[in-house]
């Protein structure tokens, strides 16, 4: 059977501008940290993904349905996020057509939101973001922003395949990952990653609101945190503990 | 490659490790079915994220508890193999605290049971909560040594 997959936009999409992707995994970081974003920034919902590939579910807003994995935006920013797990089965397929239809926009710069878990978060009291680029200059960039580079090891998931299409199709990504819990909501971890994003895009956005919610977001998370996990395990999430052997 | 070749080509542990994925899997399909939700109404009790890590000493068991009242929190064997944790909340949250408006309830607490999957000494348990999460340290038992 053919896969289905289609991004249906409702609004003109801007070319050329930033896509942030915060889809679900550790600490749910990359989904808090753009939803954040979206709320403060006040973007629009601009496109929505239609696949056969995701479960058959809508979200209820203000008692209207919405897709699960949507994407906001306005004329300088795009950020997708999904109020569902996606499905370890489907993954490949929706991140490809995602990164294609940020190609298909000229989308200048793809940045990946996301956690790196550590088995000891529980006593970092500011967790650290390092970066990941799909280009030597983006590594450059990155430094020269003083965030600190993933030189060695795996990452597994969304965000994962996100820079592999990105370098495959050529466009500019990178991935942003804040120390985190590894099944737990990290709306700190969000924080952190939110303040580097500032740093490369200079859109400045307060995470006060972020930090204060905290414990109201850990609460609130914890479905589809649940659900994240299990797909998590399907996708083999712990092999981001696994040292890579490259003699 | 045939699939007895391919198999001949891996380690014994291979085999072994992916049986045991394919096992698991296969136990997750099955439980599917009886999901359940992650709040009892009737309870008023809400059931935390948690996680158990089988180290080689010891049993680490871990639960995100957000608005718990810190010196509520406890944590019981319910019998060899279980323990229960319960919490209560700073302050109730109802359904309506996260705009769901059509169903009813307010949830007090934290409650969950776990199983513990290794015989472990529930009397030397260690307890620590920081940052919201409950962090149940318990040894493991040491059934029989050989001697090399």
């Amino acid at each position: 059977m053919a896969e289905i997959i289609r991004i249906i936009e409702k609004k003109p999409i801007p070319f050329g501008s930033l896509m942030l992707n915060g889809l679900p995994d550790v600490g749910l970081v990359g989904l808090i940290a753009t939803s954040h974003i979206i709320g403060e920034l006040d973007l629009n919902e601009v496109a929505y993904m239609d696949s056969d590939l995701l479960p058959p579910i809508v979200v209820l807003h203000e008692g209207l349905p919405h897709a699960p994995l949507r994407i906001f935006g306005d004329s300088n920013m795009l950020a997708t996020i999904s109020e569902t797990a996606i499905p370890a089965t489907g993954i490949y397929a929706v991140v490809r057509h995602l990164v294609k239809w940020g190609k298909e926009k000229n989308v200048k710069l793809m940045i990946s939101v996301g956690g790196l878990p550590v088995p000891n978060r529980q006593d970092i009291a500011e967790p650290k973001v390092y970066g990941v680029g799909t280009t030597p200059e983006l590594i450059k960039m990155l430094k020269e922003k003083e965030i600190e580079i993933v030189k060695e090891g795996f990452m597994v998931g969304p965000q994962a395949l996100i820079l592999r299409y990105c370098m495959e199709q050529g466009v500019p990504g990178i991935a942003l990952l804040a120390q985190s819990f590894f099944n737990y909501p990290d709306p700190e971890a969000a924080a952190a990653v939110v303040k580097e994003i500032a740093k490369i895009t200079g859109i400045q956005v307060d995470v006060s609101k972020l930090l204060e919610k905290g414990e109201e977001i850990r609460l609130k998370a914890r479905d589809i945190m649940k659900r994240t996990q299990m797909e998590m395990a399907k996708m083999r999430k712990t092999q981001e503990y696994d040292l890579p052997l490259y003699v | 490659m045939a699939e007895s070749e391919r198999r001949r080509r891996r380690s014994f542990f291979d085999i072994v490790s992916e049986y045991f994925e394919e096992l698991e899997d296969w136990v997750s399909s099955l439980m599917e079915p009886f999901e359940r939700p992650s709040w009892n109404e009737r309870e008023c009790s809400i059931e935390p994220l948690c996680n158990i890590f089988v180290g080689p000493t010891e049993v680490v068991v871990t639960a995100d508890l957000p608005y718990a009242e810190t010196n509520t929190i406890k944590v019981e064997p319910v019998s060899e193999d279980a323990i229960e944790i319960t919490a209560k909340l700073r302050r109730p949250v109802s359904f309506h605290d996260f705009g769901i408006t059509h169903r009813r309830g307010e949830f007090s607490a934290f409650k969950c049971q776990l199983r513990i999957p290794v015989p472990v000494d529930m009397e030397e348990m260690e307890i620590r909560f920081k940052r919201g999460i409950l962090e149940v340290h318990l040894p493991r038992k040491r059934g029989y040594r050989i001697k090399v």
